[in-house]
């Protein structure tokens, strides 16, 4: 079978991150690597593979020309090959258009399992395997906790705030992990210089069929209008309790609407 | 020669980089500080990555790299002040892939199975010699013995920094235990102290990074008479002057690294000189990152100290620089053979 992991390449999130002018994501003053989140969508991969299933992997990502990195270090964890689409036209696209070109890039490939991570760690929407399942049109299980693939079912392990659900859906599916799924590991020596020979396609949207109107800034239906940095951090209120501590601390979190 | 890192190098650096951030923390080096040996599961781990094995050759399991690679490693290691031998363990795995390579022991580093130490001629004291599963040992008279630590004396020495197991090794040379002599034992044990100086180089240059990223995080932080001391120039100044030792460092290392993993005949000067910046680097950088903390970077409670009596106890082994200097003067003035091996 065919696995499609979908990865990112963001700003470090430990990095002091921010807007170009036009609301985009300012990739020059940051490095970028390849989304934590997704980490944990290779881990999984690579052990349903492990797991005895027969499969090749394949990683896919749209993003600028650095965001090979991102598809080397997949790479040097495992799996077999990678895609990368990148065009001029891309930069500003929105989690809407973002899922047309991963389905589209997904096609081409052919798949039976598309695993995402749970969100990017920049944009943080979440919502981009839920499109691409609907573009797709195959099912969807999202937020999984727990996967594993047998005879042709894809199932895992959900866990909400009031109940834990086991879930299913027949392949082909687009799948969702979330950082709950286990530790990614560390890529090997001898698997980073596996990598560097394992083959990684560049595609532009002519390639994929797109039209550069359905993407880009323009075409986004969402965009960043402002941005305002967090204020910094004031002294918090020190209570002293002197007999009305309790009612003290009762009447600030009533005053911050806390209770 | 390009001095900048392949991106081999440079992500073999980052991945020893991301995992010890995880898995080689100051509470973990305390633990170390305080237990009988240093080496913990974390070597497993290393070795799971590829680390134990860098450079043991490929026939027996290892992947068969530089000197180029292990000090691109290294610097990450001394990043993190890792307690655990790998410099010792790589020097064992070179003359034991000369001279032993059918004994079973690579294998077992490789695979993070077995621990070697080394006691090079000149060197006092093992590091980790009770832990190790073999020592081995190069003798005065330029013999090289594959020894089971369990079969010398070991005597415990304190060293400044307490993550370093020390012993003096005393034992007795038997015919079994020997596997070289003569010339080519010689060269082989001056080879030795060679990637010894240049590993103890690579990881000076990590630890100077982390005592300046320590002490400019501190900057940042802390007010004294209502300002940040980091935006006093004489503050910033004591900083950026560590910094251009590291960056000038830097070179001379990558330098000294090349000539090691190709033996050009200027390689022992070279890790020479390599030893000598890259301590110069770590002395200011300690000098400075003590002065920037003020108090709390005397106290053992606070962190400085794990990485500044790393940085103390490596500026004097393998070769302190007086020793050093001593090799590059002799190879340029020509008049005196290079020594061979340190005297430490």
């Amino acid at each position: 079978m065919k696995i499609v992991v979908c990865v990112k390449y963001v700003p470090d999130a430990t990095a002091d991150r921010g807007f170009n002018e036009d609301g985009t994501t300012d990739r020059e003053s940051v490095d970028s690597l390849l989304s934590e989140l997704d980490e944990y969508a290779i881990e999984q991969a690579l052990q349903i593979v492990e797991s005895g299933v027969e499969a090749e992997i394949t990683y896919l990502t749209v993003g600028p020309d650095d965001a090979t990195d991102a598809l080397r270090k997949a790479l040097a964890m495992g799996g077999d090959n990678a895609v990368h689409v990148n065009d001029d036209d891309i930069q500003g696209t929105d989690a809407l258009g973002t899922s047309l070109i991963l389905a589209k890039a997904i096609e081409a490939n052919g798949y039976d399992l598309v695993i995402c991570g749970m969100a990017s760690t920049d944009g943080g929407m979440g919502v981009v395997p839920a499109m691409l399942a609907e573009r797709l049109g195959v099912p969807q299980v999202t937020y999984l906790d727990e996967v594993k693939v047998e005879g042709g079912v894809v199932k895992g392990r959900r866990e909400g705030d009031t109940a834990t659900e086991q879930v299913e859906a027949s392949l082909p599916a687009v799948i969702s992990v979330t950082d709950r799924t286990g530790e990614a590991r560390f890529p090997s020596f001898k698997g980073i210089m596996a990598a560097r020979k394992k083959p990684l396609e560049s595609k532009d949207l002519d390639d994929l069929g797109i039209d550069s109107d359905e993407v880009g800034l323009s075409a986004a239906w969402s965009t960043v209008d402002a941005a305002t940095a967090r204020p910094a951090r004031t002294k918090g209120e020190v209570v002293t309790d002197e007999g009305e501590g309790g009612v003290q601390l009762a009447t600030f979190l009533a005053a911050k609407k806390f209770i | 020669m390009r001095l900048a890192f392949t991106e081999d190098q440079q992500l073999f650096r980052e991945t020893v980089r991301d995992f010890l951030d995880a898995n080689c923390t100051t509470e973990q080096l305390r633990a170390a500080w305080a237990a009988d040996s240093a080496v913990s599961a974390r070597w497993g781990e290393l070795a799971k990555i590829g680390v134990t094995g860098l450079v043991v050759p490929e026939e027996q399991d290892g992947l068969g790299l530089t000197d180029e690679e292990l000090s691109a490693v290294l610097e990450s290691a001394g990043y993190a002040a890792l307690p655990e031998p790998l410099l010792e363990s790589a020097v064992a795995a070179g003359l034991l892939a000369e001279f032993a390579p059918d004994a079973g022991w690579l294998e077992r580093i490789a695979a993070g199975d077995a621990v070697a130490s080394v006691l090079l001629p000149g060197q006092p004291f093992a590091i980790e010699a009770a832990a190790a599963d073999v020592l081995v040992i190069g003798t005065e008279d330029g013999e090289i013995h594959v020894v089971n630590p369990a079969d010398c004396t070991l005597t415990a020495q304190r060293s400044v920094d307490r993550s370093r197991k020390l012993s003096a090794v005393a034992f007795t040379p038997a015919p079994e235990t020997l596997v070289a002599s003569g010339p080519a034992a010689a060269a082989a044990l001056a080879r030795a102290a060679d990637r010894g100086a240049l590993g103890a180089a690579a990881l000076l240059l990590g630890l100077t990074r982390r005592m300046l990223d320590m002490a400019v995080e501190y900057a940042k932080q802390r007010v004294q008479r209502g300002v940040l001391i980091g935006t006093h120039q004489s503050v910033q100044h004591h900083l950026a002057n560590v910094l251009i030792k590291l960056e000038f460092a830097r070179p001379v290392v990558m330098r000294a690294a090349y000539s090691l993993a190709r033996d050009l005949p200027s390689a022992a000067r070279d890790v020479s000189m390599a030893k000598i910046y890259a301590g110069e680097a770590a002395d200011l950088a300690a000098r400075n990152a003590l002065q920037v903390h003020g108090a709390i970077g005397y106290t053992e409670e606070h962190d400085l100290q794990l990485f500044m009596k790393r940085a103390w106890a490596l500026g004097a082994a393998w070769g302190d620089a007086g020793h050093h200097r001593a090799r590059v003067a002799a190879d340029l003035l020509g008049d005196a053979p290079a020594p061979l091996t340190p005297a430490f």
